[in-house]
């Protein structure tokens, strides 16, 4: 997905907290964005999905403008906590799944994503007995199910055992070089195993981007 | 064995415990289904200010008919299912007013609810025996009308949850997640609310206004605990609350008890077993893991 952003303010009453935000992303690149607490990340986020109402002709997504954008599906999200889930209630992980897929998805690409992250035996279980770090991994699938354009992941790797962080970015890496564009939100860049092409440094809502060369050939 | 026989022999002779078991059977089903929703979105209080501000339209209706003589109202209950909705609607109104304190909502409607019940069953009489079968039920006086809208409203509830499943269990769970995916909450909210608005009404014939919620919320209060999965758990909600109905039918009949009450303490005892039963399993579970972690 292609993304455009032209001179985003954007504040909550009377504080700033986005200032002058400008950036392109072309389909297939990978942008990580990290900054301090209230730096504007989770701010810029919401922008990008609708959920902070910005004015027109700010954000277009492939070449729309945000407000006429319709077509949700096509982001998959994964948020830094899941304190609006409502949990306790049982339900499956698959029964989950199902009922977040919008797109066309089958059978065998819903247990290869449960796979690729490592959670294919979970699928039966009642969520509420889940761990916090296989959680987040039941999130990162249903962002995937409806096979997205474009990934907002907020912090996705935060409970998550090292093993699991490495077949995380193996997944996001393969997605992105299929063409996915991924915006990833982190405090641990040196570590993560992310093949990011752009980097945002986020200081009191004021954005530095710089390209970066990805590591060709690197498949990890 | 013989009080048994004669409870099923009142059922093929007698028509008005044919409709006394369709209807509670048919809400039995109805309300844990709709009252999971409830549940999941913390909303448990919502049949009960639904069910109070119901009474109101219930009152008023007493009140045209028995004091105006305005006879267009043949059953106060119609209004009563009016109020619902209207109620429905003001919960909705205030909950998006108060973004933070959302329940702030449920005692405002009540109390207007109970307030104009009170002011209206007054002018129109006092506390009559009409009275009382609002407020505790008697499904066993229902008549055909009542059942065939009863019968009506199951199968438009029922094709509604079929067709749009996956959004209702979407927007319950994870309301943020539903509106990334485009759905339009607002519009499923409001229409969800006038659909409990209508059980809620409708169940006020089965056990009254003051024990409508806890066919709802009992049942799936009880299977949640042990529910192996979301459709598992709308099943057992849903076995539970309809053993409670047969049970409380029969024993009502049988010993003259007031059958919301019956039907509602039996929803009680299953939900009191369940959770007993589940201790006992999880503390013996519990055992046999140390005595095998022991060997």
């Amino acid at each position: 997905m292609r993304i455009n952003v032209n001179n985003l303010s954007f504040g909550y009453d009377y504080r700033t907290v986005l200032k002058d935000v400008s950036f392109k992303l072309e389909s297939g690149d990978f942008l990580v964005i990290i900054g301090n607490n209230g730096s504007g990340k989770s701010t810029l986020i919401k922008c990008l999905l609708g959920i902070n109402k910005v004015p027109n002709k700010k954000i277009y997504l492939d070449d729309i403008n945000i407000n006429d954008y319709r077509r949700w599906i096509n982001i998959g999200y994964v948020p830094q906590k899941f304190d609006d889930f409502n949990y306790e209630f049982p339900i499956t992980v698959n029964e989950i799944l199902s009922v977040s897929k919008y797109g066309k998805i089958t059978e065998d690409e819903r247990l290869i994503w449960l796979d690729k992250l490592g959670i294919l035996e979970l699928q039966n279980e009642n969520i509420n007995n889940l761990s916090g770090g296989q959680l987040q991994r039941v999130f990162i699938v249903r962002a995937l199910v409806n096979k997205p354009k474009l990934l907002i992941l907020d912090e996705p790797t935060v409970g998550v055992d090292s093993t699991n962080i490495e077949r995380f970015y193996n997944t996001i890496n393969d997605l992105n070089k299929m063409g996915v564009t991924v915006i990833l939100i982190t405090h641990d860049i040196k570590s993560s195993k992310a093949n990011f092409s752009h980097i945002m440094h986020l200081y009191n809502g004021t954005a530095v981007m710089k390209k970066i060369d990805r590591n060709v050939g690197d498949s990890s | 064995m013989m009080i048994a026989m004669s409870f099923f022999r009142a059922i093929v002779e007698r028509e008005f415990m044919q409709f006394a078991l369709i209807t509670g059977l048919l809400i039995g089903f109805l309300a844990p289904l709709i009252g999971s929703f409830v549940v999941i979105r913390r909303l448990s209080l919502i049949a009960d200010t639904l069910s109070h501000f119901s009474l109101a339209g219930i009152a008023i209706g007493l009140y045209f008919i028995n004091i105006l003589g305005v006879g267009f109202l043949s059953d106060p209950l119609y209004l009563g299912m009016l109020f619902a909705v209207i109620g429905s609607l003001i919960i909705e109104l205030l909950r998006n007013y108060y973004k933070n304190y959302k329940e702030i909502s449920m005692p405002i409607v009540i109390s207007l609810g109970t307030a104009l019940s009170a002011l209206f069953i007054s002018l129109s009489g006092g506390f009559t025996s009409s009275v009382y079968n609002y407020l505790f039920g008697s499904i066993l006086t229902v008549g055909r009308v009542f059942t065939f809208i009863i019968i009506g409203v199951t199968i438009l509830i029922s094709g509604l949850l079929v067709v749009f499943y996956k959004q209702m269990v979407i927007i319950s769970f994870d309301e943020s997640y539903a509106k990334l995916l485009g759905i339009r909450v607002n519009i499923f909210q409001f229409f969800t609310t006038i659909i409990l608005a209508l059980v809620v009404s409708l169940s006020i014939e089965t056990v009254g206004v003051l024990l409508v919620s806890s066919l709802m919320i009992i049942p799936v209060a009880a299977a949640m605990k042990i529910g192996k999965s979301f459709k598992n758990t709308l099943f057992l909600a849903i076995i539970f609350s309809e053993i409670s109905v047969v049970m409380g039918l029969w024993l009502s009949f049988e010993l003259s008890f007031p059958s919301g009450a019956t039907i509602v303490l039996f929803n009680i005892s299953i939900f009191l077993v369940v959770i007993i039963l589940r201790r006992l399993i999880k503390r013996k579970n519990l055992r046999d893991n140390e005595s095998e972690a022991l060997l």
